[in-house]
């Protein structure tokens, strides 16, 4: 009973389908950056849509049915543009993410939201920023503080959303300007069973190149949000 | 722009929140149905918008945003996990995390709300009355899109209805020497805006395709 037709769906994104910019989306990213003086003083607040999960994103969000069905690994790239090997599966023998415990001491865990001087045009296959600024207080260098992480999404009506945040302070002597931000996050897998870990390193997921430069002055700091919201 | 002296994360996010950026947004999610007749022939098509992610979809893809552990020198998992998907905090010895999608369908309807947890009236997998046989289930990806494609059967002698699809996830946790834990979640739901008749012995592929590219 079964029609031809079943094996020539498209996996298009059907035409009628496609939003006419009357509607909502029902999922939305921000970049916003809170940039202060010496003082402490707010200067400026930098907004922008941030639009650029990176291929690493991709391949770590994917189900085990994609890895089960092609039996297919997903290549994730690290900041030293190091190929790993992805393919996790339903096993406690598999090389899965690792998850919090006190024994194997191999954190997945968000190392920060980096900044950087420079861009590049195609965030989808960045594997680093172009130009990342270091943490320190050398000579267009930041000092960067621990990231901020939520402990709950926040739920109001139909919306609902988590916020990320990370400051830098300009300890240079001089003012440093930014221009593209990313989220990094060191990716360890477990294999329980074998009580064994292996590290895929420092992990590009997120990058935006800024719709306009920000300047951090000598003395000044700069906070950095990102906001993922449903039905915003 | 200078803006006043902000005291909180909720006031920053308060800045973008209703949205009032002009440029393109950022994720966009389709949902489609192909229904056909016992002959194989296409009966239907209907394409419609997704409109409503769940708070478990943000905790989800909060695991390849965040990690999965609350710090480098933390042996506890980041809170997200812990207070909305309500994974344990720490597992003692080696563990593991994964997870799996499904489509379910729903012959109701129910308003929407992101904490939802499950279909208004979930159509069950088998050949008896009311029931749809779960044929098959695939995911694959281009770029920033993700398409997860489910076929159904109708093998029962009378039409099913379809009013209602989500997209679930279960999370599996693994630890050594001991089995794994399973949590499920619904990470979307919609209604559709016309229902989708499968027709006795007939059959039918519903998809959702998301988009992050902006």
């Amino acid at each position: 009973m079964l029609g031809e037709g079943i094996r020539d769906i498209s996996i298009d994104v059907p035409r009628d389908a496609y939003d006419t910019g009357k509607e909502v989306p029902t999922f939305s990213a921000y970049l916003i950056a809170v940039v202060r003086d010496s003082e402490g003083k707010i200067i400026k607040v930098h907004r922008q849509r941030s639009r650029s999960p990176t291929a690493n994103f991709i391949g770590l969000l994917l189900p085990i049915i994609y890895f089960s069905n092609t039996n297919n690994s997903y290549s994730i790239v690290n900041t030293g543009n190091s190929s790993n090997s992805y393919q996790p599966a339903l096993s406690q023998y598999a090389g899965n993410i690792s998850y919090p415990n006190t024994s194997s001491g191999s954190p997945t865990y968000l190392v920060m939201i980096q900044v950087g001087s420079g861009q590049q045009s195609n965030p989808y296959s960045a594997y680093s920023l172009a130009a990342p600024i270091a943490n320190g207080s050398g000579s267009g260098q930041l000092v960067y503080s621990q990231p901020s992480l939520p402990t709950n999404i926040i739920a109001s009506g139909n919306s609902a959303y988590f916020v990320v945040s990370q400051t830098l302070n300009n300890q240079s002597g001089g003012t440093v300007t930014i221009t593209e931000v990313g989220i990094i996050v060191n990716v360890q897998l477990s294999k329980p069973y074998f009580q064994q870990s292996s590290s895929f390193g420092q992990v590009l997921v997120w990058y935006d190149v800024l719709s306009s430069s920000i300047s951090v002055a000598n003395g000044g700091s700069v906070t950095i949000y990102y906001t993922f919201t449903v039905n915003p | 722009m200078v803006t006043p002296d902000l005291v909180s994360e909720e006031d920053i996010a308060k800045l973008i929140i209703p949205d009032d950026l002009p440029d393109e947004p950022t994720f966009k999610a389709y949902i489609e149905a192909k229904v056909y007749d016992k002959e194989g022939h296409l009966i239907q098509h209907h394409t419609q918008p997704m409109r409503s992610l769940t708070q478990y979809f943000l905790a989800l893809i909060s695991i390849p945003i965040l990690g999965t552990w609350s710090g480098v020198s933390s042996s506890s998992a980041q809170g997200i996990l812990v207070n909305v998907l309500g994974l344990p905090s720490n597992s003692g010895a080696y563990a593991s995390i994964t997870w799996n999608w499904s489509i379910q369908l729903g012959s109701g309807t129910q308003a929407f709300s992101p904490t939802l947890t499950s279909l208004a009236a979930p159509i069950a997998n088998g050949t008896g009355g009311g029931e749809l046989l779960y044929q098959g289930l695939s995911v694959t990806y281009a770029g920033t899109s993700i398409f997860v494609t489910l076929t159904v059967a109708n093998y029962t002698s009378a039409s099913i209805t379809v009013s209602e699809i989500g997209l679930q996830g279960t999370i599996y946790i693994y630890w050594y020497q001991s089995n794994s834990s399973s949590y499920s979640f619904l990470l979307s739901y919609d209604t559709f805006s016309t229902p989708v008749t499968v027709p006795a012995n007939g059959m039918a592929v519903f998809q959702i395709t998301l988009s992050f590219t902006g």
